[in-house]
Order: C-alpha cells, then sequence, then structure tokens
C-alpha cells in the first residue's frame, strides 16, 4: 500500500516505478528463483524458507505435485514421479534410446510428434510440459513474495546448449506464461554474479558442473561488460552420472539380478545420500531394501573417487579446448569459478585446481550463483538501473552447418562466433525451372552429417523459375543473443521471398504449444480466482506490516487516542480475516483501512519533510 | 533508435583505415563500442520493431568483427570492396605446384600420426605453414597495394587453403595433446 510508504526526501521512492523480475535457474536436479530487492539479488524461498526446489513433479490420478513433495513420492511411485528432465529437454525419440536405460519412465510409442511423452496416470507428459509445471511453481513463489505480477524473467541454460534445447526451454516459458527476457548462459550468469560481487576485472574460467550439464567457459570481466571468448561442454555428462556409477557399483556388489523401476529407483536415490555422505566423510554404509532382500554394504571416498574418475577426466578435455579456442594458456586465467551442486565433491575440485595450477573459487553458494547471477541481469533489463552498464556478451556453443554433397557438413558459422550473428549464403539451382529445394541445417563440430545434430530441414518453396544456374537464392541464417537461430531466404535476381516451411528435427511444433496452452488455460481458470485470493491476502499482510510500523513508529505522537484507535480496529479487522473472506472482502477491508488513515497519512507526511529539513541549509533542499 | 550506416565497410564502421595490418586489440574496442549500443539486451522493452533493428545491427557489428579479426576474410574483403565478385564455391586455384605442395603437407600430416613424435611433427608442419601464410600476406598486401586485384585474388585463394590446414593441424595437436594427458 503506498499511501503508507513514506520515503524520506532525498532519497530514492516509488516503489512502484521498481518492475519486478526474477532469475530463474531450471535444473536438472534443482531449480531456483532469486531476485534483486533493495538493491540485492537474494533467492527467493517457499513459506517453509527453502530456496531449492526438487526438479521434480509427480503427475497422480488426482494430484499434481512439484518439488520435496514429489520426491517423498521418487521410489514408491517412480513412473508417475519425473525428476532429472532437464535431460530430455531438446531431445528427440531416438536420443531418448541412449539415455532410456538411465530412466525408469515409460515412454509413449508410436505418436506423430518429434516430441517423446512419457506415460503417467494423469496423461502423457513431454519434458517441456514438465518443465513448465515447475516454472510455474517457481514464478508463482516470485509473485507471493514480490508482492505482484513479474514484467518478465530470466531463464538460464548450459552454454552448450543447443538450438533444439535452448528452444524448447522457451517453449516451457511460453507455456507457463512467463514473458523471457532473454536466455542466459549458466556460466555468464556466475560470472556476474562473481564479477559484480568482487568488482574483479581480468580472465575468469566457469567451471560449472551440475546434475546432468556440464560446462566451461571463459570470460573477460572489463569494466562492467562480460565478454565469453569460448565455451565448451558436455550437455549430457552431470552428477547423475556418478549417482549411476554408485549404483552399478551398488547393483553389482548386492548382487541384484532382476533389477525394476521400484528397485532402480531406490538404489538411485541410495547413490546419491552416498555421493553427498561421502563429501565429508571417509566412509559411509548403505542399506538397500527390496521386498525381504536386505543389501547392506560400505563405500569408502577412495572407492567412490576410483568409480567417478574417468566422469570427471571427461571434464577436462573440454577444459583444454575451451583454452585453446580462447587462445589462451592456463596462467592467462585469474580466477577459476565453481558452480553446480557436483563442484562439492572433493574429487572435483581437486581435479579442475591441479589441471588450472590453482585453487577454484567457491566463496558464493555453487547452487545459488547461477540465479543470482539471472536475477541481477532481470533487474537491469526490466528497467530498473537505467544508468549501470553492464554488457553480456555470449558467443555460439557449437558450430552451425548445413549438409552439403555425400553427406558432409558445411560450416556457416563457427562455434565461439560473438552473438547475435547473421551469415548469408548463395545457392543457385541445378534444374531448368526449378522452384524450390531442400536445406538441412545441422548443429556440432563433426564432418559427417551423421554425426552432427540435425536441427531442421528447410524447404524453400516459391520462388521463379529460370534455366539451372540462373537463379540466385540467398539464405541469410539469423542467431539471436539468446543463441536460438531463424532462417530467411530470397530469390535475389527477381527479389521474391521464398516461402520457407520448417520441419524442426527436434522440439514441439507451433500447433503442439497451442493445444498445450489451450489445456493449461482451461486449468487456468480456476486457478485465476485462487490467484487473486491470494494476492488480496499478501497485499493484506502488507497493509497490516505497514500499518504497524508507521504506528510504532509515530501513532502515539502524531494521532490522538480516538484517531489511534480507529485505525488500529479497521487493521485488526483486516488481519482477522485475512485467511477466510474472499477477495471481495479483503479489498474493502483495505480500501476501508485506506480511508481511515488518510489524515495520519497527510501528518505523516509534513512531520517527515519537517524532520528531514531540520538542520539543512535551504540550497540543500532540491526542489523537484 | 540510432541507425548503423549499413552502406559504411567494416573498416569505416570500426573507425579504422582501410588496410590489410588491423590492430585486434582495436577492433575488440570498437566492437564493444559499437555493442553498447546495439546489443539486444538494450531493446528487451522496446517495440518489436525496434527489437528487429537492434538484432539486425548488433548482428552486422559481430559479422564486420569477424571479417576484419580473421586473416583470410579480410583480404577476400578488401577484395569485395574494391570492386571483385568472390565466388568461394567455384573458385580454385589453378597454380600446380601450389596444388602440390598442399597435397605433400596434407600426406605428412596423415604420418605425424603415426611417427614416433606426433607432436614435434606437427609443429614442425605448423612451423612451415606460418611462414608460407606470413609470405602469402606479404604478396597480398603488394599486389593490393600496385591494385593488382585478379593477383591479389589468387593470393588470397591460396592463403585460404593453407588456413584450412592450419586448422586441421591445430586440431590434431589439441587430440594429440588430450590423448596423453
Amino acid at each position: 500500500m503506498s499511501l503508507l510508504q513514506i520515503a524520506e526526501p532525498g532519497q530514492s521512492a516509488a516503489p512502484h516505478q521498481h518492475k519486478l523480475s526474477a532469475g530463474i535457474d531450471l535444473g536438472t536436479t534443482n531449480s531456483l528463483v532469486a531476485s534483486v530487492r533493495s538493491g540485492k539479488a537474494q533467492i527467493l524461498t517457499d513459506a517453509q524458507g527453502h530456496g531449492l526446489l526438487p526438479s521434480i513433479v509427480h503427475y497422480g490420478s488426482e494430484l499434481k505435485l512439484v518439488g520435496a513433495q514429489a520426491q517423498v513420492l521418487e521410489a514408491s511411485d517412480p513412473f508417475n514421479t519425473l525428476s532429472s528432465i532437464k535431460r530430455l529437454m531438446g531431445r528427440g525419440v531416438e536420443d531418448i534410446k541412449q539415455l532410456g536405460d538411465n530412466m525408469p519412465y515409460q515412454f509413449v510409442e508410436d505418436s506423430d510428434s518429434k516430441v517423446p511423452r512419457i506415460k503417467t496416470s494423469a496423461g502423457n507428459f513431454s519434458a517441456v510440459e514438465v518443465s513448465a509445471d515447475i516454472l510455474k511453481v517457481l514464478a508463482n513463489r516470485a509473485k507471493e513474495s514480490l508482492g505482484g505480477e513479474l514484467s518478465g524473467v530470466v531463464i538460464t541454460v548450459p552454454a552448450y546448449f543447443d538450438d533444439a534445447q535452448r528452444q524448447a526451454t522457451r517453449d516451457a516459458a511460453r507455456l507457463a506464461d512467463l514473458n523471457v527476457f532473454r536466455l542466459l548462459n549458466e556460466p555468464t550468469a556466475a560470472a556476474v554474479a562473481y564479477g559484480l560481487d568482487q568488482k574483479k576485472d581480468g580472465v575468469i574460467a566457469v567451471y560449472d558442473f551440475g546434475g546432468g550439464t556440464f560446462d566451461i567457459s571463459i570470460l573477460r570481466l572489463n569494466k562492467g561488460v562480460f565478454e565469453v571468448l569460448a565455451t565448451g561442454g558436455d550437455s549430457a555428462l552431470g552428477g547423475d552420472d556418478m549417482d549411476h556409477a554408485i549404483g552399478e557399483w551398488i547393483i553389482s556388489e548386492a548382487g541384484f539380478d532382476n533389477v525394476d523401476a521400484f528397485l532402480s529407483r531406490k538404489i538411485i536415490i541410495a547413490s546419491r545420500q552416498v555421493k553427498e555422505n561421502l563429501t565429508n566423510k571417509e566412509s559411509t554404509d548403505i542399506l538397500i531394501e527390496n521386498g525381504d532382500y536386505r543389501w547392506q554394504g560400505q563405500l569408502s571416498r577412495h572407492e567412490l573417487e576410483a568409480l567417478i574418475r574417468p566422469l570427471i577426466k571427461k571434464t577436462i578435455s573440454p577444459c583444454r579446448r575451451v583454452l585453446r579456442d580462447a587462445e589462451l594458456d592456463k596462467s592467462d586465467i585469474t580466477e577459476v569459478v565453481m558452480v553446480g551442486g557436483s563442484t562439492r565433491v572433493p574429487l572435483v575440485s581437486k581435479m579442475v585446481g591441479d589441471f588450472f595450477d590453482r585453487q577454484p573459487m567457491s566463496d558464493l553458494d555453487p547452487d545459488q550463483v547461477v540465479a543470482i547471477g539471472a536475477a541481477i541481469q532481470a533487474d537491469i533489463l526490466a528497467g530498473n538501473k537505467a544508468d549501470d552498464s553492464m554488457l553480456l556478451l555470449d558467443v555460439l556453443p557449437l558450430s552451425l552447418s548445413i549438409e552439403t554433397m555425400g553427406g558432409l557438413s558445411e560450416k556457416i558459422i563457427s562455434r565461439n562466433t560473438a552473438i547475435p550473428v547473421a551469415r548469408a549464403q548463395e545457392f543457385t539451382t541445378f534444374k531448368d525451372g526449378q522452384t524450390s529445394m531442400a536445406v538441412h541445417v545441422l548443429q556440432g563440430e563433426r564432418e559427417l552429417v551423421a554425426d552432427c545434430r540435425s536441427l531442421a530441414r528447410f524447404d524453400l518453396r516459391g520462388f521463379p523459375p529460370m534455366v539451372a544456374g540462373a537463379a540466385r537464392i540467398r539464405v541469410t541464417y539469423q542467431v539471436d543473443a539468446d543463441g536460438l537461430m531463424s532462417v530467411n531466404a530470397e530469390e535475389t535476381t527477381s527479389g521474391v521471398k521464398a516461402e520457407i516451411v520448417v520441419k524442426p528435427s527436434y522440439g514441439l511444433t507451433d500447433s503442439e504449444i497451442e493445444t498445450m496452452l489451450r489445456a493449461s488455460m482451461e486449468n487456468a481458470k480456476t486457478d485465476v480466482v485462487a490467484r487473486m485470493l491470494k494476492e488480496q491476502q499478501v497485499e493484506a499482510h502488507r497493509v497490516v506490516e505497514a500499518i504497524d510500523a508507521a504506528l510504532a513508529a509515530d501513532g502515539e505522537t502524531i494521532l490522538s487516542s480516538d484517531e489511534f484507535n480507529d485505525i488500529k480496529q479497521a487493521r485488526d479487522r483486516l488481519e482477522r480475516e485475512i485467511e477466510t473472506a474472499d477477495t471481495e472482502t479483503l479489498k474493502r477491508l483495505i480500501k476501508s483501512i485506506e480511508k481511515s488513515s488518510e489524515t495520519y497519512v497527510a501528518r505523516r507526511m509534513n512531520a517527515s519533510v519537517k524532520q528531514a529539513l531540520k538542520g539543512k541549509q535551504i540550497d540543500e533542499v532540491e526542489i523537484n | 533508435m540510432l541507425m548503423l550506416d549499413f552502406k559504411q565497410n567494416y573498416f569505416q564502421l570500426f573507425g579504422i583505415p582501410v588496410d590489410f595490418h588491423v590492430d585486434k586489440n582495436t577492433l575488440k574496442a570498437k566492437q564493444q563500442a559499437l555493442q553498447a549500443r546495439f546489443h539486444p539486451d538494450l531493446f528487451v522493452n522496446a517495440s518489436d520493431q525496434d527489437k528487429r533493428l537492434s538484432v539486425q545491427q548488433a548482428s552486422h557489428v559481430n559479422e564486420a568483427y569477424q571479417t576484419l579479426l580473421n586473416p583470410v576474410k579480410r583480404a577476400r574483403y578488401l577484395l569485395e570492396i574494391n570492386g571483385l565478385e568472390l565466388n568461394d564455391e567455384t573458385e580454385t586455384t589453378s597454380d600446380t605446384a601450389f596444388l602440390m605442395e598442399q597435397l605433400e603437407l596434407r600426406e605428412q600430416l596423415d604420418e605425424c600420426r603415426d611417427s614416433e613424435d606426433p607432436i614435434s611433427c606437427c609443429d614442425e608442419i605448423a612451423d612451415k605453414l606460418k611462414s608460407r601464410a606470413q609470405q602469402f600476406a606479404d604478396e597480398f598486401v603488394a599486389e593490393l597495394t600496385a591494385e593488382q586485384y585478379e593477383a591479389a585474388r589468387l593470393i588470397s585463394r591460396k592463403m585460404q587453403f593453407i588456413y584450412r590446414i592450419q586448422e586441421q593441424v591445430m586440431e590434431l595437436q589439441f587430440n594429440l595433446e588430450d590423448e596423453l594427458a
């Protein structure tokens, strides 16, 4: 309630001008939301004070649960409780066959869609929808703790995410009805959190080892410019793989032959626990109960390290590669920043430290640093810091190519090129009267088409028929600041814009998204009523707090006892009804408080101005 | 919003003389100064039209930067602004001596892998390529200054060949070091 919030003269007031925004770290294992409040980026917590939201959604026949409540059901109801869903983002049905071994879900077979869907009691869901459900919970948490609608959000993605994975993240945000200012690369977000925190310039390496992805980026920080020099990684390597390595060890030690989905989940949950225990202990006990069979074992840190060393070793090669791509030597790196939960494993920080010849930094909580950086960027993009010059210059993580004759790929835009970027290429026709042609766009570094990732096939149609070789079709590939690609084509001799029919190799089609949106709108109608009530309740709490603060400060000095009691009564009435009244009643009660405190507000304003003027030279007072 | 003059060539855009020799630090500083005006992050709340323009102009700046940074692209671009029409697809070189040398270099590179000391074998080829690249760059500048654009075009083509092998050598060097580590 702005009426009672009187800012001291000389201080910036007008909280209503501050646009609400949030940074979201949509992680494989956990997700977070953060926002800048009173100039400081903070992790926003739920009612129980938890910042981390486990990235797990339970789709029961009657109930949908997200986060810790869903996590409880992981072992008992594995088919309906979906975790590590980020690993499926932007992935196709074929990819699932490779990843699928580690995922206990039942996928819908023979569907028309390019997007794999998981069978649950509540229906079939794609990774995009599951991610949207996680985003909705985070967005609501932000709305409630900030007390209003969000003008926009920044969502982080692994720097090494390809176009399909980025597009899937954008689609999830669209389903969650969020205005996305920008997708931000996780290492860049971490660098922002560190760089702005420490006001440092130099070249930093951000080693980001999360639950399901690994990224390494080299950035140069110089007077508020964060320039990514090179980025690399593995978008299918993470802490999950350590859990699976431990899990396999358990299975062989315990001699389990038939591991069903239930036992598999139990083993994975136990493995995760083992890994966490061994971050500060030398040895840990393991107990697995499967029906009547009980297996008890023990794993030492030394043994664990033997299991996971090959995985960590896989992260070192990309480190070497980004240094080379950035044309830098290890000694040029001024700081190594550790990000992601997996960097808590002692062997990780030891091996990374050994490689870079320096002690890695982990001053900021590796789980929180990405969301913090995203919140800072979101605040700036919302327009709250007009004079704060920060510039994030990112690069394309994987080269864009097209298929040429003989199944070979030809690079159009090389990896580590600064984005946004556009590049045009000219084609000509092979046959007389040819009016269409097909272009196959790929992403990846390998020479053979089969080794690259197929992004999309474009059919260019409708350019005028000419003799073979006369047409000049100029195809422009555009990569925007989010790292997302678009294409347009024109026949340059006639100026005819070719019609482009895009067939994304992965990902949802527009009509699929629309269907999902429609379904979620129907659910949303019932949600709207609940949300409006919730918003009024939050507002009511704020009003009560504001009144209390004001009355405590000067209520007894500038109000008569009648006036004081009137306000107090209105306040008490509101407080009593907060949890029980409907939206309209709450609105009315808040209005009535505003009315009965009008004189009070006016007097406070005068008193406050007098106070501020006291002892000041007249020329110090700014006239606005 | 401020608009870039798309008629300016990349050198003019970056405020540097039209010359094969460029200073990397100047290029970088100018690129960042231009991005500080056009980067899409500055237009998040702008109209769709301004958003599009910002992506377009920021892309133009980055494309200019990449072109001026890379010696082969820079050489080809210098020919273009001097009125030559270039076509990467169909252009070849008919200098048989040069082609022979290329074939030999490639063969040597293939043999490096199985040689006793693959790393120094690669280093040797890399050194050879480096001095050839320098030599061609000097020749290119001489022909360009003499306004012998057709001769300069032929040299730029050779620069391109050398650059490609250099990339292959670097890739092999990297893989070899990676295997040893």
